[in-house]
């Protein structure tokens, strides 16, 4: 009887207003985080940071579970996998030591060119102690944040190849986007050919590729690694290969984030080289073929007496200024295209 | 005079268990674990207090709690800001309107109902976000989404129908 009561006195009349009110401001909290999404994130942070201990404690078990059971289906299959690998790892002892020697000799060659060596990466290693995968994003997040030096942006990869990037360090902890999120975008390059692409995320397993010269010559099995374009993300990192899926071209990630346990956080700075100081000959009057304007004079000192001893018998000489003709700017004149020909009037 | 204090702590305390469970369905939703790995999106669990009380007892579920609930799920699920809000927003006034028609709605059709709010928040935070990115995402990982939690939701909506009996009846008094 109360609750048919109670039901009665909430009629839609009353219902209505604060559902409305209700209804703006999540629509204004819609326009405000994409406008100013700071505040959500920074709130984000603190509240992985705050929930750290709890995190690492939950997903262990989680992840021995989880491991488990994807497991499953490989008991069955445990003496045909174990032949398969050790072949594979036959093989790929074979290609360890040829690139061992090419490493080698690339090293030489570079010094015998006098090539710019690359950067030196310095990279920290992480726990991954969430992973959060819902219909319109793809993330993880790692026991290392500000406090570990660990900044947005920078790349995260595990044994096989690229997983993703921090998008928000707190100070404990951080959020990995990775690259089948609907918001990651990396620049890579499709080798051979060195095809640069943008390799976009849309929540599925193989991210998309775009603004790919239709020309292209591509092919299915073609690699892709990180192009380095934009300075954050270094060049040459494994990110997948080129599959065919329904006629268009994604990329089959290397990595697996899903298993992966400890990945790695590469710090990469671009060396920030500094432009040389311009010379008169690089003034734009110069590369037009005029004579520049001689450097404005020191400023004078008028009362400092001059430091040299004067000629006996004569006055002290003043200091003074330049006359006023030499100070006056001369017009510049056009010599014809030989230089030093022109004469202050 | 302390058996009214009493009784209306009580009562108060009856009226928050339906606020309380759902954002404790929000924390679950939102634990970065997943058992069956990180390809199955985790069940809304948010949505499950907010449409069964919505049927129930409305009083206890008052829109301004939705909201709530709502930024709680953005704020936990790193995605954009606001699109969970907006949706569980939008699929709370579409139960709550047709409230007559689902609340008539028993077994395979509660649970159809409850496809159907779910199927509203889904094409909200869909919409939201195309025109957010302006890109269509894909709709097969809303859809799976969708599919575990209405599996999901028939576990919980017995534990929400005992808690409703068993706590929210005894504390409170207009019950």
């Amino acid at each position: 009887m109360a609750n048919g009561s109670m039901r009665y006195a909430r009629g839609r009349g009353n219902a209505q207003l604060p559902l409305a009110i209700v209804a703006v401001l999540a629509v204004v909290l819609v326009l405000l985080g994409k406008a100013q999404s700071s505040l959500f994130d920074r709130a984000r942070a603190s509240f992985t940071d705050w929930t750290r201990p709890a995190l690492v404690w939950v997903s262990t078990p989680f992840d021995k579970a989880s491991a488990w059971f994807n497991g499953i289906d490989g008991i069955f299959v445990v003496y045909q996998e174990n032949q398969r690998l050790k072949q594979e790892n036959a093989r790929l002892r074979q290609w360890q030591s040829a690139a061992l020697l090419l490493d080698e000799r690339l090293k030489r060659y570079q010094l015998l060119l006098n090539a710019v060596p690359d950067p030196a990466l310095n990279a920290r290693t992480a726990r991954v102690i969430g992973r959060a995968s819902h219909p319109f994003l793809d993330t993880m997040i790692i026991d290392a944040g500000k406090s570990q030096g660990l900044k947005p942006g920078e790349a995260v990869v595990d044994a096989r190849g690229m997983i993703g990037r921090i998008f928000l360090s707190g100070e404990r902890t951080s959020w990995v986007l990775l690259l089948t999120d609907l918001n990651s975008r990396i620049p890579v390059m499709i080798q051979p050919g060195n095809i640069q692409a943008i390799m976009a995320g849309d929540n599925t397993p193989n991210p998309t590729l775009d603004t790919l010269a239709t020309t292209a010559p591509l092919k299915v099995g073609d690699q892709v690694v990180t192009s380095g374009d934009g300075g954050l993300i270094p060049p040459g990192l494994p990110v997948g290969v080129l599959v065919n899926e329904g006629g268009a071209f994604r990329v089959a990630l290397l990595a697996d984030a899903g298993a992966s346990e400890d990945v790695r956080i590469l710090d990469y700075k671009l060396p920030v080289e500094e432009p040389p100081a311009p010379s008169p000959n690089d003034l734009p009057a110069s590369a037009a073929g005029l004579k520049p304007e001689p450097p404005p004079p020191p400023p004078v000192q008028q009362a400092t007496p001059l430091q040299t001893n004067p000629p006996s018998g004569a006055p002290p000489k003043p200091a003074v200024a330049k006359p006023a003709a030499a100070q006056k700017p001369a017009p510049p004149q056009v010599n014809g295209g030989d230089n030093g020909d022109t004469q202050d009037q | 005079m302390s058996d009214r204090i009493g009784w209306s702590f009580r009562s108060a305390l009856g009226a928050s268990i339906p606020f309380l469970c759902a954002v404790l369905g929000v924390i679950a939703s939102n634990m970065p674990v997943s058992i069956f790995g990180a390809n199955v999106p985790p069940p809304m669990f948010g949505l499950m207090p907010i449409y069964f009380w919505c049927l129930v007892r409305p009083d206890l579920m008052p829109p301004f709690a939705v909201f709530i609930i709502g930024v709680l799920q953005d704020l936990l699920g790193g995605g954009s800001p606001g699109v969970w809000t907006l949706s569980f927003v939008a699929a709370y006034a579409v139960v709550d309107r047709e409230r007559d028609s689902f609340a008539g709605l028993a077994g395979v059709g509660a649970i159809l109902g409850f496809a159907v709010a779910l199927l509203i928040a889904g094409v909200t935070a869909y919409a939201t976000i195309a025109v957010l990115y302006w890109h269509l995402p894909p709709v097969a990982s809303i859809l799976v989404e969708i599919a575990i939690s209405v599996v999901f939701y028939i576990p919980v909506a017995l534990i929400l129908g005992v808690i409703h009996r068993r706590l929210i009846g005894p504390l409170r008094g207009d019950y």
